[in-house]
């Protein structure tokens, strides 16, 4: 059984509503108290026009609770984004869960030889690909960024890779203007036009906010951009606690929060109503060495923080969860992905990313762990979904026809339920173990290793309509994809 | 006291759907029945006014009669450790996690082979247990294949107490050895009273599903009872097998079960100290396998919490076995998936959350030190936010500003020793150095923690002669 | 579709009803009861067992689609004439003394008799002078012996002994299965084969027989 996307999570909440408020308060003084730093002269003029208390000199602006109330009123409290195909279809917002994938990733553990090595433009259409065919992914988060490509370029091959290869809706990273305008006309000529794409965006951005409390010139440039187009854009914050964050899982949350939010204020104050998503990608530093992490436990309990700070501000969230610091597919992943994946779920976060294929500090992807964190998701999806209870469901009468010493293996029930009840797991082994040594005695990495392989080989996506394919690549003739 | 940790912050039932439950459960005690195979039981149930049939040896209990040992049977259970930092205070949403199982083999730790379980692996295991600070108690885990079922008992549970001074609890295979378990521990505690008042060692003696008390489990429980040993009246139904295939209706059924046990319990002696025993667990419809991981076992198992807070009765359940043959990447997110749920709902005793893969079958000494730091993370989960004024941390926030940094921030002198959890298996080293180190996995590592830990003296935490007599 | 094919699809779907209405018409038709088995009954289980394999019928579908055949059995066995049998052969099932769990070999139970076989299960807790006993009485081909707990393996080993020391061990062919229960446990005991699951069993039980 596969759980459809946007399942309402159950009530993980490890904040109490009183201190909500009490994060509420500190989160609008920070803003209008600390204020932010923004390098960028723009959006200090932006900021300066509709009434925020704006020091040129030191860069320094300060957002009066007025201001982002009425940012947070105007922010769009569901967002649709679109998959170019309808089952793909998510809305993000309230206590609806989505996952799907994430990173920045340089690196991929080779599927043939397992060895790590530099990622390349066929690796972002072959993940795609993959993500098109796992159903337990929702949407793609370009993870990864081509060996081959640079900045200016890097968008589109990012993009088209992406759109060749699913209909998943699409989301990435961007890394010049240039690059962005690309991208949307691209997607537009596939959308049929560029409206018909801002109502039904099948592709969205991210920008970030840098920590703590800097709006950057560059991605502050990217936000104005996106926004003027109308199209949705996810504006996270990474602090990480113990260095560019408060050590306390509390305070990291509180920090992140009043960032993401000032990012979302310039979004409203540059098109009002646009579709903006509140965004978190917090975590630590491993303070024994001074390495970014990612799999620790607290990771997990920030993100269902978050997602209770979201739910009360009544924004969207993209939230993250999944990762691990392992090097391999190893037990450690295994464990490390499937807390947080399961905490930031059962808290209700909206557009949960990076929750699948992300190895080592989110500096490696690996196909094979794709196809088992399809699986950790599905798991969790019908942990989400809960328990059904009904008459039906608590089934005394066939109990009472079964009773004491029967079984209930041809019992009507059973057939009908089967199916629905249970989630079926494609890559976890359930064999006894002669079977399992019978079939060569495989880890569950091995199993995921051969899955990834035959999807590879035999999934078909739809792909993009040939004559839009050509046209595209003719007027962008820095595509690198082979044809 | 074992530091405590508590739950109650997830819920898969609303207080409609739990009556509902109760409801239902109610009407399979009364209108469906047990089957009870002896008679000694079979009187006694008559004796207390439920609706028995000798012939059938079926006996049905009228609502008042499970209503009165719900409220009669204590709502906090101590089980003592033989230091007093492992006693466990079972009851409301407080979390302990431990081991459990009746595994036959074990992973050997050097060649990495499956091998049966000796007398000596109970003792190795009970010593691993005693030096991993985060698992609360110790259910033997698995069978002495060397003993044989006549001395299944002693070694099993002498070896236990020779190596660990943590709760021990465990099934018995005969009515001798459970006396000559129960008299050691008399020995040790001093007297039949001090080990009443101050139960270091405890007993499960389950319930068939569906709904069937078999005779020698059902003499064992009794024993225990009046020995004034606690004793968990265990289910372990299989949904679409021995109980219906819907989560609920497994539920109810398992509710049934250990609710008649705890009513057996309150009859042979109200007040007797039990614990609410709940494993519901599932069977892999595909290829008719037992399954031991599956997603929809820890709900169930976790679900069942909220029924023993609603009867205010501790409760006994499983989380934390995989399915998986190998300690990979399966083994990890199938056993983290299911201890958290059981312990966000608030869990009074998890057993089976260490050592166990291959559906229950076979232990591994490694495993025991990755569940150790599961567990931990767990309990880190449950800590929670910790929400204070303080915490939120905005005057470090304002003092640090912009693009400055924590590092030497006051708060994070102050906490950075204790907010983060110390992850002892956590591989920070990046790919170079890792792969310098000669690649080793989480497993190799929790290898190297096993192997200094057997190395130490062995404790002899109990004196041989009370053993002996 | 032919009212044989009908009764094909009716086994598959699990209907009892209709295979036992079909077979009665078919009958009555004067068709062949041996014929009925083989092309309805039988060739019915053959696509179950197939689709099982593949992991398109779960467990309980291919249990009811074995009680819709028998329903269809009880109707053509009493006409089937001297030498014609409906059964692929018989096997005695229990569950070892001490051992009371018995639901994994009431799941074999019902497989074996889902491709054909006559069982007569003996129940739990049965000892191993009981087994002689039941083997002397119904000649069966193959023994089947289960366990769940850890401590009731050696009661495997006690019947086996008590059916060498009866005589009659070569007349049986002697299957185990059970979670404890390992191909090298197996065969240390002598037993003929080992069966992790209830096809693996009847695969096993097949290949006895043939």
């Amino acid at each position: 059984m596969t759980i459809k996307p946007g399942a309402r999570a159950r009530d993980y909440k490890p904040f109490s509503e009183q201190d909500l408020k009490q994060i509420d308060d500190a989160i609008m003084n920070l803003l209008s108290d600390t204020g932010v730093k923004v390098s960028n002269q723009q959006a200090l003029e932006i900021f300066d026009e509709h009434g925020a208390e704006v020091d040129y000199e030191t860069q320094m602006v300060k957002l009066p609770q007025s201001m982002v109330e009425e940012a947070i009123d105007s922010t769009p409290s569901n967002v649709k984004l679109y998959g170019r195909e309808e089952k793909n279809n998510l809305e993000i917002g309230e206590n609806r869960v989505h996952y799907g994938t994430g990173g920045t990733v340089l690196d991929v553990l080779d599927l043939e030889t397992g060895e790590k090595r530099r990622i390349n433009i066929q690796d972002v259409a072959d993940i795609a690909k993959l993500v098109d065919a796992l159903e337990n992914i929702h949407f793609l988060v370009i993870p990864v960024y081509p060996n081959e490509c640079d900045d200016q370029n890097v968008d589109v091959n990012r993009f088209y890779s992406a759109l060749k290869n699913t209909t998943k809706h699409i989301m990435g990273g961007v890394y010049s203007i240039k690059g962005i305008r690309e991208v949307i006309k691209m997607a537009s000529k596939i959308a049929g036009s560029k409206e018909a794409l801002v109502n039904q965006p099948f592709i969205s951005f991210i920008t970030c906010v840098m920590s703590p409390l800097i709006l950057d010139d560059i991605y502050t440039d990217f936000l104005i951009e996106i926004a003027q187009h109308g199209l949705p854009v996810a504006i996270p914050a990474e602090p990480l606690s113990g260095a560019t964050g408060p050590i306390t899982v509390a305070g990291n949350v509180t920090l992140m929060a009043a960032e993401s939010l000032a990012g979302v204020v310039l979004a409203q104050l540059v098109n009002p109503g646009t579709p903006v998503l509140f965004a978190s990608t917090a975590s630590a530093m491993d303070l024994n060495t001074g390495l970014y992490i990612t799999g620790e436990v607290e990771m997990g309990l920030m993100h269902a923080g978050v997602a209770q700070v979201a739910q009360y501000y009544g924004l969207p969230l993209y939230a993250t969860a999944g990762m691990s610091d392992a090097k391999l597919p190893d037990i450690q992943s295994g464990y490390e992905s499937a807390m947080t994946t399961l905490l930031a779920g059962l808290s209700g976060a909206n557009y949960i990313h990076d929750a699948a294929g992300l190895l080592e500090m989110c500096q490696t992807v690996a196909y094979e762990k794709y196809v088992i964190d399809n699986e950790i998701i599905g798991m969790a999806m019908r942990a989400i979904k809960g328990i059904e209870v009904t008459e039906e469901t608590i089934a005394a009468d066939v109990i009472d026809r079964v009773g004491p010493s029967g079984n209930f293996l041809v019992e009507e029930h059973t057939r009908k339920h089967m199916r629905s009840e249970f989630f079926q797991p494609k890559v976890s082994d359930r064999q006894p173990r002669e079977g399992w040594e019978a079939d060569g005695a495989k880890p569950t990495r091995q199993r995921a290793i051969e899955m990834a392989k035959e999807i590879l080989n035999s999934h078909q996506p739809l792909g993009i309509e040939k004559k839009i394919d050509d046209e595209i690549r003719n007027e962008f003739p820095h595509i690198l994809l082979d044809k | 006291m074992s530091k405590l940790y508590q739950g109650g912050l997830l819920n898969f039932f609303n207080q409609d759907q739990l009556e509902q439950v109760h409801q239902k459960t109610l009407d399979i005690l009364r209108e469906v029945g047990v089957k009870v195979e002896n008679k000694e039981a079979l009187n006694l149930f008559d004796e207390k006014g439920a609706d028995v049939d000798f012939n059938e040896k079926l006996v049905k209990l009228p609502n008042a009669l499970v209503e009165d040992a719900i409220d009669l049977a204590p709502s906090t259970v101590v089980l003592y450790g033989r230091e007093e930092e492992h006693n466990l205070e079972l009851g409301g949403k407080n979390v302990y996690l431990g081991t459990g199982g009746t595994a036959v083999n074990v992973l050997d730790l050097e060649t990495g082979e499956k091998r049966k379980t000796t007398t000596k692996d109970v003792a190795d295991i009970a010593k691993v247990v005693q030096k991993l600070d985060n698992i609360d108690f110790f259910v033997i885990p698995v069978f002495p294949d060397d003993a044989g079922k006549e001395k299944a008992d002693e070694a099993r549970f002498f070896s236990s107490l020779k190596n660990t001074t943590k709760h021990i609890m465990g099934g018995v295979y005969t009515a001798e050895g459970q006396k000559k378990v129960i008299d050691a521990a008399v020995g040790i505690a001093g007297s039949e009273q001090e080990l009443k008042e101050k139960p270091f060692i405890s007993f499960i003696a389950s319930i068939m599903s569906p709904l069937t008390m078999e005779k020698d489990y059902t003499d064992y429980f009794m024993y225990a009872v009046r020995r004034g040993v606690p004793v968990v009246g265990g289910t372990a139904p299989i949904a679409g097998a021995t109980s219906p295939i819907s989560l609920p209706g497994t539920i109810a059924q398992t509710n049934a079960e250990a609710l008649f046990m705890v009513v057996f319990s309150q009859l042979i002696e109200p007040g007797a100290k039990t614990l609410y025993g709940t494993v519901p667990t599932n069977m892999d419809m595909r290829t008719s396998n037992f399954r031991f991981g599956s997603i929809e076992m820890g709900m169930m198992n976790a679900a069942c919490a909220e029924l023993a807070q609603y009867y205010q009765i501790p409760i006994y359940n499983t989380a934390g076995v995989s399915d998986s043959k190998a300690i990979d990447i399966q083994s990890g997110y199938e056993k983290m998936a299911n201890i958290l749920m059981s312990g966000l709902t608030g869990t009074n005793y998890i057993h089976h959350a260490a050592g166990l893969i291959d559906s229950g079958m076979t232990a591994a000494y490694e495993q025991y030190v990755i569940d150790d730091q599961m567990i931990g993370m767990v309990k880190r989960v449950l800590r929670g936010l910790e929400f204070s004024e303080e915490r939120i941390a905005y005057d470090d926030i304002k003092e640090v500003g912009p693009g400055g940094n924590f590092l030497t921030a006051g708060s994070t002198m102050k906490y950075m020793r204790t907010e983060f959890f110390d992850d002892q298996l956590y591989d920070d080293r990046d790919w170079d150095d890792w792969l310098k180190d000669g690649a080793p996995d989480a497993r190799e590592r929790a290898k190297d923690i096993v192997r200094e830990i057997l190395d130490q003296e062995d404790e002899n935490l109990v004196d041989q002669e009370l053993l002996t007599n | 579709m032919s009212k044989m094919e009908k009764v094909v699809e009716e086994v598959i779907a699990g209907n009892v009803d209709g295979v036992t209405e079909l077979t009665q018409e078919l009958v009555d038709e004067g068709t062949k009861p041996s014929q009925i088995i083989k092309e309805g009954l039988v060739a019915g289980m053959d696509v179950v067992g197939g689709r099982f394999k593949k992991n398109e019928m779960f467990v309980p579908e291919v249990l009811i689609s074995a009680k819709a055949m028998h329903g269809g059995m009880d109707i053509v066995k009493p006409l089937l004439t001297e030498g014609e049998s409906s059964s692929a052969g018989t096997v005695i099932m229990a569950t070892v003394e001490g051992d009371l769990h018995d639901i994994g070999k009431n799941l074999v139970a019902m497989m074996l008799e889902g491709a054909g076989f006559e069982v007569v299960d003996l129940g739990v807790d049965v000892t191993a002078d009981e087994f002689v006993e039941a083997v002397k009485e119904h000649q069966p081909d193959i023994v089947g012996l289960s366990a769940l707990l850890t401590t009731t393996m050696p009661a495997m080993e006690e019947t086996l002994k008590s059916l060498e020391e009866a005589g009659i061990r070569d007349q049986v062919k002697v299957m185990v299965g059970g979670a404890p229960v390992s191909e090298g446990f197996a065969n240390e005991i002598g037993a003929d084969g080992y069966a992790a699951d209830g096809s693996t069993a009847t695969d096993i039980a097949r290949e006895f027989v043939s």
